[in-house]
């Protein structure tokens, strides 16, 4: 793939957790963090599937949200489930050069970076919203990362949306 | 509001134990969405199906819910059970509460309540649902085969006799790589034998139509109605019409001339195994014009460069050094390698044969050959790193697979990808070997990656069974439901869904100036509704408004 070292970079900047602003509800033991996860349908969801099927544990903070392709997760989607209360939200589709539909998650990957510059904007904390790539074979892959970010967003708080009106 | 049912599935303890139904039950009876909820210990099966079919029917639901497994495992078992109590099979959810849920969370309290959010966002999405005409179109049961080597002849062979017209295109003459070998692993039977009554077969098949030395130019369409424009050498151009079409591309013998230490094009006596095979051992051995009393074949020729083992090269090379002792009893014949790969029925038999004719086995880590006015010598270094020298007559070079160099244009036209080596991608793997990302689009022999004729003939038998089994005369092709569309007074003509779109699938209509949507080429991926500025494009099954509603009820 042409791109995949610029690809790999974006990557790292998008994926790696930046220091969340830190809230008054942190070290507060019961806060249960609202996660929805968007996941594709080929890779993602199918590797949730197997995270099941394989008895992997994780925290019940993410509910996914199917859809075909991650390309159909609209960066208005993200903003949407930040206004109805969710404290992360997690986009998951195919690894780069797998999608199911040729190139779908280059879209994905396109739209997220732009998301996060909406999130900038409006204040909200860029750890808040992930963006990664888990294949059907990677059930293992997928609890870590539900479990990871499920820590991030304990650290993080409350989506400050909830009480800070900024959207 | 539509009278919505709610089925909970226990699917024996896998979710009985894991989740408190009856607490599930209780409490979205009280959030009063729904006119019924009922319980089975397995709805897939036959008995729950018919339970539930039943149960549908009686309390005259227009719309159900069922919490069981994976949508991926059962939503086409209840989208049938839909379909016969007479509710489009669009008009319910399954909600993933076994793997995503049950499987996952050990804590019972915390499960239910996963649970619970999950079935509140399905039984508020059903209710947006809407339905979708199932279309079908005419499908074209003939096969387009692209290769004449031995994949592409079988392919072709094994359709044809189940009656299907077969067009089948090779840019050269026909045989492939195989009309260029001897004798063949593991019983030493000559090629010719066996690939020359299969051309006769070809040529006399009246169902096969043969291109030879004619281009594929250009593959238009779609799964059960594609369009092939070919080129024949006098730039005539011919187009035929077929509903699946059939990679057969092969591969090519990889050429040392750019690995220096070979010494090959430039050194007497240094030959590549398949130059061998062209010419025969026995002719070379008398028309040398010194006797060869000496042979070193040297394994693993551009593995390194190719960046993979190509399977068939190390028992091609035991071949041809068996047939120079068995012809001149007094050459000697060393094997120098570097791994040995002999998987699978009749390859370790085949080493130990070939060591019990006198052929000598030596391993090395590097390799070189150089020429002098006596001969040839191999440098090698011997693993441990001691250096090791023979001088002999005659090198053999045994070179791995190359791809195709056509693969890349041609994966181009069909929507499909080539990997890093330039062979075709399966569609998985393991799971689906020999159909590609674009359906009725097949693979078949060395066009997917090297491999030996048995491989080949194997898999161009298991690609004839995929599209003789997809692609039955007289039936109607049922097209994926859940495409996209677009709203014409929305559309303002930008092109955004253009672009995005993988398949070609969206095109502007340029005296209406907006885009319209070949629901035949659309694949439901959803790209161009994310894409589109205006809200125009719409993901039937995955709309905004029916995302937005499951989003909002999961964070209730």
């Amino acid at each position: 793939m042409a791109d995949d070292g610029a690809a790999r970079q974006l990557d790292k900047e998008i994926l790696s957790p930046k220091p969340g602003i830190q809230s008054p509800a942190e070290g507060g033991g019961d806060f249960q963090p609202r996660i929805v996860g968007f996941l594709c349908n080929w890779c993602s969801y199918a590797g949730a599937d197997l995270a099941g099927v394989t008895r992997l544990k994780m925290p019940p903070s993410m509910v996914a949200i199917r859809v075909m392709c991650s390309s159909r997760v609209d960066p208005l989607f993200v903003l949407k489930a930040f206004l109805a209360g969710a404290d992360g939200v997690l986009v998951a589709g195919c690894h780069p050069g797998d999608c199911h539909y040729q190139t779908g998650n280059y879209y994905t990957r396109r739209r997220f970076a732009l998301t996060l510059k909406v999130l900038e904007e409006l204040g909200l904390e860029a750890n808040r919203v992930r963006l990664s790539w888990v294949s059907a074979s990677e059930g293992g892959r997928f609890a870590e990362v539900v479990t990871e970010f499920t820590e991030t967003i304990r650290k993080a708080g409350p989506n400050p949306a909830k009480t800070e009106v900024f959207l | 509001m539509a009278k919505i049912g709610l089925y909970l599935c226990e699917c024996g303890p896998n979710i009985a134990d894991a989740i408190d139904l009856d607490r599930v039950a209780a409490e979205i009876e009280k959030d009063g969405k729904v006119a019924g909820i009922e319980r089975h210990k397995l709805f897939c099966s036959a008995d729950g199906k018919k339970f539930l079919a039943e149960s549908i029917k009686k309390n005259g639901f227009e719309r159900f819910v069922i919490a069981a497994c994976s949508p991926k495992q059962h939503e086409g078992t209840f989208a049938e059970v839909a379909s016969d109590v007479g509710l489009n099979p669009q008009m319910f959810q399954l909600v993933n509460i076994r793997e995503q849920c049950a499987w996952t969370v050990p804590d019972k309290e915390q499960a239910t309540g996963k649970a619970l959010r999950f079935i509140r966002a399905a039984v508020t999405r059903v209710q947006y649902h809407q339905a979708l005409e199932q279309k079908e179109i005419d499908c074209n049961p003939d096969v387009f085969v692209i290769g004449g080597g031995i994949a592409g002849i079988e392919v072709a062979l094994r359709t044809a006799h189940k009656g299907r017209k077969v067009f089948l295109a090779e840019k050269g003459e026909l045989g492939g790589m195989l009309k260029e070998r001897g004798l063949l692993f593991p019983a030493m039977e000559p090629a010719g034998d066996f690939l020359g009554p299969r051309i006769d077969a070809l040529r006399n098949n009246p169902q096969i139509e043969l291109f030879e030395n004619c281009k594929v130019k250009e593959v238009l369409g779609f799964f059960g109605s594609f369009v092939a424009l070919l080129e024949t050498q006098e730039g005539k151009e011919i187009e035929l019409k077929a509903g699946s079409v059939v990679l057969a591309t092969g591969a090519q013998a990889f050429n040392p001339k750019e690995l220096a230490e070979y010494g090959y094009g430039k050194l007497d006596g240094v030959y590549t195994a398949d130059e061998i095979e062209k010419r025969g051992v026995g002719k070379l051995l008398t028309e040398s014009a010194k006797p060869v009393k000496s042979v070193a074949v040297i394994h693993c020729v551009g593995r390194d460069k190719l960046g993979y083992c190509s399977k068939m090269c190390c028992v091609n090379s035991m071949k041809i050094a068996r047939q120079i002792r068995e012809q001149s009893a007094e050459t000697e014949v060393v094997e120098l390698y570097r791994d040995l790969c002999l998987p699978g029925k009749g390859y370790d038999r085949f080493y130990k044969e070939t060591e019990a004719k006198g052929v000598k086995f030596a391993r090395f880590e590097s390799v070189e050959v150089t020429g002098g006015d006596s001969g040839l010598t191999v440098k090698y270094k011997q693993p441990g790193g001691t250096g090791a020298e023979l001088a002999v007559d005659m090198v053999v070079l045994s070179t791995g697979l190359a791809a195709n160099p056509s693969n890349p244009e041609l994966a181009d036209m069909l929507s499909i990808s080539v990997d890093e080596s330039g062979f075709f991608v399966e569609e998985h793997a393991v799971l689906n070997p020999v159909s590609t990302m674009t359906e009725g689009v097949f693979i078949a022999g060395c066009a997917r990656g090297p491999g030996d004729t048995r491989d080949t003939i194997v898999q161009a038998s298991a690609t004839a069974g995929k599209v003789l089994s997809s692609l039955v005369p007289g039936k109607r092709l049922q097209l994926e439901t859940r495409t996209s569309e677009v709203s014409e007074k929305l559309c303002v003509g930008c092109g955004t869904c253009v672009t995005v779109c993988a398949y070609g699938a969206t095109t502007l209509d340029e005296s209406r100036h907006i885009a319209v949507v070949n629901e035949v080429l659309c694949r439901g991926c959803g790209n161009c509704a994310s894409a589109c500025p205006s809200g125009a494009a719409k993901h039937r099954h995955f709309t905004t408004r029916q995302l937005n509603q499951e989003v909002t009820e999961i964070l209730k």
